[in-house]
């Protein structure tokens, strides 16, 4: 579903992703971790172009985005992203913030939009809050909101940056749930996180990505119960 | 002291109609100033180079010269030989003064659309571009509509400094106020009256304007 190959990306000179080699299946849930700075973001920012990288290559569903010729958001469309901040439209209600693209770039009548939005409000827990305005949700339920958004283009993979960062603790529950809930649907997932819990239970494969490198890649319980690189190991060791 | 009072009655027709062009000249310079003033904001922001070094060099041109020079240059250096090309006698003066007023307050007007669309976080044109909105569908709902709120206040400061600096176009003998005041003073020899009466019809102006602003201010900040 995603083959990333030789995908190096740079800011002037400072190589951020070396030769990164990566390759996630339909279905499959990915978590990456790594110390800050490491190029987590930047890798999954790659994925949907929200970056762009200066070479290698980047297959979602077959097509290649590094072909500049490509229509990019029409790939978009098939990928969901969920930002550590929310990033949800404080002018627009509930409502509006997630009929707003299938309207405009999927070009749904409002009505069908509307029926598509009540439907993944319900399944994030927030339908009565479908009027309300961005400021007046705490930050899991923004974020809930924000998941519903990325469903509503009915993608068939979803991408998470740190999506309970930012939250107070008490929420990061809420938010986990939904995405394990998605996870066992099937949804394609890959998901850059801190929370080691989510990746033992959920993910099928953990990616340590360390300097812009990809150090290992294996299954939860390798991973955490085996690493193998040094550097995996004192990672670990500061936050398990 | 010669205050002349009853000459700004004898010449309030003058004052009447100058208080008009003033209105006038305002309302289509921010018309203009604010069609022209978006296009260069997004000019200046925008990815292509040559729209880019166009709007920056045509910003710094017409915020780094006086208002009054530009004035004369394009009534009496611009616009005549434009006129005569399409087959006209010349410019007049209150059609230079449409040009001067509208693009000068373009230039003010770009530096605050910029400011406003900058000022808007970067997550938002990410999430929109993520959702597969085009720059353009991201610009226009989800950037504009939250910095045109902040630009509020800031547009209503450059339309109040537009309706003041109106009073330049006297230098061209536009009718507006400040020309009323000027002739009636000529004519009389009487000036308190009549510039006061010029100050007064500015002020009333500029006051009922920023009250609309803040009217507006309120109105949107929900
Ligand atoms: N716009 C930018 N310009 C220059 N350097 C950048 C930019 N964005 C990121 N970087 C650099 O790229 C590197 C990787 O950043 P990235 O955001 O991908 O890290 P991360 O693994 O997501 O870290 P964190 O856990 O803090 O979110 C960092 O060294 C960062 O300073
Ligand atoms: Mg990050």
């Amino acid at each position: 579903m995603i083959q990333v190959t030789g995908l190096t990306k740079r800011y002037d000179d400072h190589e951020v992703l070396k030769d990164v080699h990566l390759s996630i299946a339909e279905k499959e849930v990915v978590c990456i971790i790594g110390p800050s700075g490491s190029g987590k973001s930047t890798l999954l920012r790659c994925l949907n172009r929200l970056e762009e990288f200066q070479s290698g290559h980047i297959m979602i569903q077959g097509e290649d985005i590094a072909d500049p010729t490509i229509d990019i958001n029409q790939v978009r469309t098939h990928v969901g992203m969920v930002f550590q901040h929310f990033n949800l439209f404080p002018h627009k209600t509930v409502l509006e913030n997630i009929t707003l693209a299938p309207i405009q770039v999927l070009k749904m009548s409002k009505e069908e939009a509307v029926a598509i939005a009540e439907k993944y409000l319900g399944k994030v827990g927030l339908l009565e809050k479908a009027n309300a305005y961005p400021e007046d949700l705490s930050g899991g339920q923004k974020q809930r909101v924000a998941i519903a958004r990325a469903l509503a283009m009915q993608p068939k993979i979803m991408l998470f940056d740190e999506p309970t960062s930012a939250l107070d603790p008490e929420m990061v529950k809420e938010v986990l749930d939904v995405m394990k809930e998605l996870a066992t649907e099937g949804m394609t997932m890959v998901v850059v996180t801190h929370e080691m819990g989510f990746a033992r239970e959920v993910a099928d494969r953990v990616v340590f990505i360390d300097q812009g490198v990809i150090l290992e890649e294996e299954t939860p319980a390798e991973f955490f119960l085996k690493p193998k690189h040094e550097r995996l190991k004192s990672f670990l060791s500061k936050v398990l | 002291m010669n205050w002349g009072w009853q000459y700004v009655w004898d010449y309030r027709l003058w004052f009447i109609r100058g208080f008009g062009y003033t209105i006038l000249f305002t309302s289509v310079g921010v018309f203009f100033g604010t069609i022209i003033g978006l296009f260069l904001g997004l000019g200046q922001i925008s990815q292509n180079k040559l729209a880019r070094g166009f709007s920056k060099a045509y910003v710094d041109l017409f915020r780094g010269t006086p208002l009054m020079v530009q004035i004369l240059i394009i009534h009496f250096g611009l616009l005549p030989p434009l006129f005569h090309l399409f087959g006209y006698q010349s410019t007049t003066p209150l059609i230079s003064g449409f040009v001067a007023l509208s693009l000068n307050s373009g230039a003010y007007v770009a530096e605050i659309f910029r400011a406003g669309i900058l000022s808007i976080d970067k997550g938002q044109m990410e999430a929109a571009r993520s959702l597969g909105l085009t720059r353009a569908q991201a610009m226009r709902f989800i950037i504009l509509p939250q910095a045109f709120k902040r630009m509020i206040p800031p547009l209503g400061n450059e339309f109040i400094a537009l309706l003041k600096d109106s009073s330049l176009l006297i230098v061209i003998a536009a009718q507006e106020l400040t020309y009323a005041g000027q002739m009636t003073s000529k004519n009389t020899f009487a000036y308190l009256g009549p510039y006061f009466t010029v100050a007064a019809g500015y002020l009333m102006l500029t006051l009922i304007f920023s009250r609309g602003v803040s009217y507006l201010e309120r109105k949107f900040s929900k």
